[in-house]
């Protein structure tokens, strides 16, 4: 494992398997997270993208592959290999926050409740005015009215239940956070209040986010770098400016194509992909992607290219990436540098 | 009903009686929309957008009461107020579906699970054209095709399930549009769909308004979408309709300060990238014993303390086809509605010593 990483995935496959049928739903996804990033993972839905986070989170036992951390003491681990007492360790350090803020906290238990219960079962020998004051704390630093606490999760409006979310997540001070769709539930204005938070408590706390959308908007706005997933697998992954600016994968050029600006002076050309996604029990050969793709030669037909990672540290699963010249969005100079210097 | 107008809404209320009180939902919304255009109703949840639909169509909740006049021009009725008709009676029904239909959000929720689509589809041909069930199936099925579905023979025997959510919503298209309607109204028709997915079918959708030349009430809270989809662009706030103007003018130039939090709050992919989102603080209240104040009030960053805590400013047209709702409006318009109210504001104080 790599001394800048926080995090390392290498091979990570999942598969589910029903009535002798097996899905692939993640296939050999592999990248690394150094503290303190943002990691965007977009796709379309049954893309593998939840799948992927549910992995890394261990709440569901991956197929094959591994998943390194590096916990709070510097001991390197692979997650996926670790007993159960070490297993506990470091689910401390990684939690999760849910898509949707009405079914992820339960309706029977008061916030102050919601919010306590990683310390109840990650620290059972704590003294229960520290929980309380702990959870309050956390309570004000997500920005709840403590007053308010010994409501129930119905009094509280979506915005103010993602917070909930994120409070109960962060309270026992983990390192990496897994957002899957933590924005998507809520109304526009709302979610830029509760992105703005995100990334006030990762200034604060030095979080590391694995940030899972499909809104590409807000992935570019939040991430540092970007994951595009399709059919299970990892088709690119590069810093987010880059991969916005200079698609390499026809997949990603085709999704940017597809995304609803709001500036109707704008008019963007969608690129449009042939048929639907393949069912994933029964995926194409060789490239997955090549028959919904305009720059399919007879190669993509046979093998499936590997994700490659070139000397730009940009890497991208297509035999014609370099070749290509895809277009993404232009940036005004403005944004560059305001980004390269943050 | 001015002429070239298919529907006009004015000063639509819906209460909605709770064990709690009375709720105001809608609170005096007012628009028209002219044959062949697009309308977009923005704004955030619970501020009212679907339950003016709902209205339209006569299918509100038996708790909601909406009052006031939605005028309709009507092929078989003539010039008709709808909300003036029996939702259960025989006249509403001829229109519901046949002239105004819509689509819903969530084509997985809106279809039956135990029917197959094609009968479905057919629901609405039977009832409205023609009950020769072989006749009615052609239409249905020529229809599935105009959406786009492939495979007509085999799709129309399937059961939702069968179906993507993209092949569903089309088909929930071809419901509505089976009838040729001249009005159509589409409830957040791509916000449960994905981007690749929600471009098709908003491209179909305009294909289709072309070929059927109907006018689309589109109600969204992506202002992406909208920018997209829209000839006119309302945007609603607590259950009042605060800024209306061509979607081109409501981009470039937006004058109520709600319009500008909710374009500044939506990050654009290549823009200038600052730490932080432009955020509306607070919630939407609940839209129970309001006070008499500006609805926006307590959210509002150019708020005039003793002026809109205490009057609601109203709809001023400050160009040609552009309406606000502000008080702080530098606009000539505007500003006589400022002082109209602030000289009675003092009368009154006057008068209560």
């Amino acid at each position: 494992m790599d001394k800048e990483n926080i995090l390392e995935v290498k091979g990570l496959h999942k598969r589910f398997t029903s009535k002798g049928v097996t899905v692939k739903a993640v296939t050999d996804v592999s990248f690394n997270v150094k503290p303190g990033e943002t990691i965007g993972i977009v796709g379309e839905s049954g893309c593998g993208k939840t799948t992927l986070g549910r992995c890394i989170v261990r709440a569901y036992s991956a197929s094959e592959g591994e998943v390194f951390y590096r916990t709070k003491s510097g001991e390197e681990l692979d997650f996926l290999k670790a007993d159960k007492k070490k297993m506990k360790e470091i689910r401390k350090e990684i939690q999760m926050i849910f898509q949707d803020p009405y079914s992820s906290l339960d309706p029977r238990m008061t916030v102050l409740d919601i919010i306590k219960e990683p310390l109840r079962a990650n620290y059972p020998n704590m003294s229960k005015d520290e929980m309380d004051q702990k959870a309050k704390a956390m309570a004000e630093k997500v920005g709840l009215n403590p007053t308010y606490l010994m409501r129930y999760p119905h009094a509280f409006s979506g915005g103010q239940r993602q917070r909930i979310g994120i409070a109960r997540a962060l309270v026992i001070e983990p390192q990496i956070i897994v957002c899957d769709e933590a924005v998507s539930a809520l109304d526009v204005s709302i979610q830029a209040q509760v992105i703005n938070l995100l990334r006030d408590l990762q200034k604060e706390l030095k979080l590391t986010y694995l940030f899972i959308s499909h809104d590409l908007s807000v992935v570019e706005h939040i991430s540092d770098k970007v994951g595009v997933m399709y059919l299970g697998q990892m088709v690119e992954f590069a810093p987010a400016e880059e991969l916005f600016e200079k698609p390499r994968h026809p997949y990603t050029e085709a999704l940017l194509s597809a995304v609803p600006v709001a500036d109707p002076t704008i008019q963007m050309n969608r690129i449009p992909l042939k048929g639907e996604i393949p069912n994933p029990a029964n995926p194409p050969s060789g490239c997955y992607f090549h028959e919904r793709c305009h720059y399919c030669i007879d190669k993509c037909r046979t093998d499936s290219p590997k994700l490659t990672t070139t000397q730009d540290g940009r890497s991208c699963a297509c035999h014609r990436a370099d070749e290509l010249g895809l277009r993404g969005f232009t940036y005004d100079e403005n944004a560059k540098t305001q980004k390269a210097g943050k | 009903m001015s002429e070239g107008n298919i529907l006009e809404v004015k000063d639509l209320h819906v209460d909605i009686h709770m064990t709690e009180g009375l709720l105001t939902a809608v609170r005096g919304v007012n628009f028209e929309m002219k044959k062949g255009e697009t309308l977009g109703l923005v704004g955030e949840s619970g501020c009212g957008k679907s339950l003016t639909c709902k209205a339209i169509l006569g299918i509100n909740d038996r708790k909601c009461v909406p009052s006031g006049q939605i005028l309709f021009d009507s092929e078989g009725l003539g010039k008709v107020d709808l909300l003036s008709l029996d939702p259960k009676g025989q006249n509403i029904r001829s229109i519901r579906g046949k002239e105004i239909s819509m689509i819903f959000q969530e084509p997985m929720v809106a279809f039956s699970p135990m029917y197959t689509i094609g009968n479905q589809i057919n629901e609405a041909t039977r009832l409205h054209i023609t009950k020769d069930k072989k006749k009615s199936k052609e239409i249905s099925m020529e229809v599935m095709r105009k959406v786009g579905i492939a495979n007509v023979e085999k799709r129309y025997n399937q059961y939702p399930h069968e179906f993507s959510g993209g092949m569903l919503q089309r088909a929930l298209i071809a419901m509505a549009l089976v009838c040729n309607p001249k009005m159509l109204i589409a409830d957040e028709p791509t916000t449960a769909l994905d981007v690749t997915i929600q471009a098709q079918i908003l491209e179909l959708m305009k294909e289709l308004q072309k070929d059927f030349n109907m006018a689309i009430l589109f109600i969204t809270h992506d202002l992406g979408v909208v920018a997209k989809m829209c000839d006119r662009v309302a945007v609603m706030y607590l259950g009042k309709i605060v800024e209306s103007a061509e979607a081109s003018e409501i981009y470039a130039n937006p004058q109520h300060p709600y319009t500008r939090g909710l374009i500044g709050s939506v990050h654009k992919i290549g823009s200038r990238k600052e730490d932080r989102l432009f955020s509306i603080e607070g919630t939407v209240p609940l839209a129970m014993n309001l006070p008499k104040a500006c609805g926006f009030y307590d959210r509002c960053d150019v708020r005039i303390e003793g002026l809109c805590d205490k009057a609601e400013p109203e709809l001023t047209e400050i160009a040609p086809g552009h309406k606000i709702a502000c008080f702080n409006c530098p606009h000539e318009a505007c500003r006589a509605q400022r002082e109209k109210v602030e000289a009675m504001l003092k009368k009154e104080a006057v008068k209560n010593g």
